[in-house]
């Protein structure tokens, strides 16, 4: 293409898209959704810094950040020891769900889809509860009982959903399905077993961050770390997944193969945050969902799901902690009071839609 | 075992199956370089699956689909898509994709991580824009658009690719005749001024004649004759294909041939009752 062309015809690019080019190299950002991405980072920062001032006590922003940067502050104890560990699991976690809902949902192409629809939260849960009412392993290997849990259930939905293979619809009942039966049996152990066990387990069912701190974080923030560019291959490979079957394998994508990647990639970071903090409810299928409709990009956006996700774990964890205080809610509670209207909303909308008038 | 070929693509004793539906067995077929291919048949005969098993939409049961003289089974994902375009019979856009970006998704096996948007993308996607009338279009939702519109852009996101070989599943449908034409102009143009060989499942069997260097007719999974359409089309050939009795008179405009469908009307209800009286 010739300099001349070039300055007479408009230059062309994907909608919305800046163009960053050097030498062979050349990228594509998305204008309106890095203002989102950067809008919501500021926001989670406002919230960060909220969720460490109040509390029991109040503690006066200027000091909160004094200690997030390190320097010497009277109020280090409440903001640094007993606020800041449990805030960093939730952002951590929020994120890890916001991710793993974009994936399952891209490679379901379906909004409805979450990690619990492919079995995760339920696999996770009827593995701890298990292990509780067996009194099987001791508490500190929990969480690494559920990871194993959701992993073993997301494998047996695969397996049932496998033939020669992967079709969306196929994978979203199966999954319904065996969602279901774990269900039945968590609730079938509870009824069974020990009073006191069916209350302890029903603290985890909920979800919550209570009393979750740095040794809940770590394990998450190593598999966020390796997930990081695992995510930049998916948010390419997403791109092709979008497509029916055949016109996916005519652009040269190996849909077997992404939808794999996708799905584990997604099961792996939803294992682990259920692992850490229990099923928060909703925050994995409303975090890619808000993070779309603010990009209005035509795949769900990875980082602005991270973000979204984080954002709503913290603004819930806050209002758990303060709005019945001294009574302490668990953090499922106030996600799943917001993500259910949304639910049934979204699944209203979806029959009015597929009901006849085109919009 | 690669036999020498005289063409890029072909296909070497192929058999198609759907679970346990064979569809199309022990098929041999040249697709002959740098001309349009009109495939041609009645419905089932397997002329759509032919196509996605030479576009490796479909693996073969039995026998291969040979791009110059290697096996496309074996051939990487990206390099067939560089090479072969296909477009689909019914594809399904991502939601809320405009039009300029779906056709920029045609670019995708050219692209990398590193290589998201190069002068080459820009131009191919523009040229495609232009080529097919969409240009327009190009800020509009594809939701949005009409049936004609969207198959054109649909072409347009297939010519993006810039493949050497274009395989297209009845790309007329939907369409009026005015667009029918178009699109049918498109492709033949694609061939005289950029050398591309075409191969495309039609209905219309006069169309087929009108467009085709290469014509084939299938019937019951199997290739019952193939040339160029003035030697291959006749009136016994009808009655095989189709099981349908016609006339063939020489194309007004063209010369070449037109074949007009023998069986009389019957008469209209209104017609017949006043018969009756």
């Amino acid at each position: 293409m010739s300099d001349l062309e070039a300055t007479v015809t408009p230059r062309l690019r994907p909608g919305g898209h800046a163009v960053l080019r050097r030498g062979r190299a050349s990228f594509l950002v998305h204008r309106r959704a890095a203002v989102v991405a950067v809008a919501l980072a500021v926001l989670l920062a406002c919230a960060v810094v909220a969720y460490l001032c109040v509390g029991e006590s109040f503690v006066a922003p200027s000091e909160v950040v004094r200690v997030l940067f390190g320097r010497p502050s009277p109020d280090e104890l409440v903001v640094g020891t007993l606020r800041l560990p449990r805030l960093v699991v939730g952002i951590l976690a929020g994120a890890a769900f916001g991710v793993a809902g974009a994936l399952v949902q891209t490679v379901a192409r379906n909004p409805l889809a979450s990690p619990d629809v492919i079995g995760v939260t339920h696999g996770a849960g009827a593995a701890t509860v298990a292990a509780l009412s067996f009194n099987a392993v001791a508490a500190d290997a929990l969480p690494y009982v559920s990871v194993a849990g959701g992993l073993a259930a997301a494998l047996l939905v695969y397996v049932f959903a496998w033939r020669g293979g992967l079709h969306s619809s196929r994978f979203v009942l199966v999954g319904i399905g065996v969602s279901v039966a774990l269900g039945s049996l968590t609730q079938l152990l509870l009824t069974k077993g020990d009073y006191l066990v069916a209350q302890q387990a029903k603290v985890w069912l909920t979800g919550s961050l209570n009393s979750r701190g740095y040794e809940e974080a770590g394990p998450l923030a190593l598999v966020l770390l390796i997930g990081l560019p695992a995510a930049l291959w998916a948010a390419r490979a997403q791109r092709g997944a979008s497509f029916d079957d055949d016109t996916a394998t005519a652009l040269g994508v190996r849909l077997g193969r992404v939808r794999l990647g996708l799905t584990a990639l997604g099961v792996v970071l939803a294992s682990v945050a259920t692992g850490a903090v229990g099923p928060v409810d909703f925050v994995a299928l409303l975090a890619p969902q808000i993070a779309r409709r603010l990009t209005r990009t035509a795949q769900t956006p990875l980082l602005s799901s991270a973000l979204a996700g984080a954002l709503i774990v913290v603004v819930a964890d806050l209002l758990a902690r303060r709005l019945f205080s001294p009574i302490e809610l668990p953090t499922g509670v106030l996600t799943a009071v917001v993500g259910a209207p949304y639910l049934m909303w979204l699944i209203v909308r979806t029959r009015s839609r597929s009901g006849g008038t085109p919009s | 075992m690669s036999r020498p070929s005289a063409s890029r693509l072909s296909a070497r004793d192929l058999t198609l199956a759907y679970e346990d539906r064979t569809v199309v067995e022990g098929l041999d077929l040249e697709i002959p370089d740098d001309k349009v291919t009109i495939v041609v048949g009645p419905n089932a005969c397997g002329k759509s699956t032919l196509l996605r098993a030479l576009g490796r939409l479909l693996k073969p049961r039995r026998g291969a689909v040979l791009l110059d003289g290697a096996e496309l089974a074996g051939l990487p994902a990206k390099e067939i898509a560089r090479l072969v375009g296909v477009l689909p019979q019914s594809p399904t856009p991502p939601d809320g994709i405009t039009v300029a970006d779906l056709v920029a998704r045609g670019r995708q096996p050219h692209q990398k991580w590193w290589q998201q948007w190069s002068e080459a993308d820009e131009h191919a996607v523009g040229e495609a824009l232009e080529r097919t009338n969409t240009a327009a279009l190009a800020d509009r939702l594809v939701d949005e658009l009409s049936g004609g519109q969207r198959q054109r852009v649909w072409i347009a996101m297939a010519l993006a690719q810039d493949t050497e070989l274009l395989l297209l599943d009845e790309p007329t449908t939907y369409l009026d005749v005015a667009h029918q034409v178009e699109v049918l102009d498109l492709v033949r143009r694609l061939n005289v001024e950029r050398g591309r060989t075409v191969v495309a499942v039609l209905h219309d069997l006069n169309q087929a004649i009108r467009y085709a260097d290469h014509l084939v007719a299938m019937k019951d999974g199997r290739v019952v004759a193939q040339g160029a359409p003035d030697e291959v089309v006749t009136t016994e050939l009808v009655q095989e294909v189709f099981g349908l009795s016609s006339v063939i008179i020489p194309d007004p405009v063209t010369g070449g041939r037109l074949v007009v469908p023998g069986y009389s009307r019957q008469p209209s209800a209104a017609t017949a009752k006043t018969i009756a009286r």
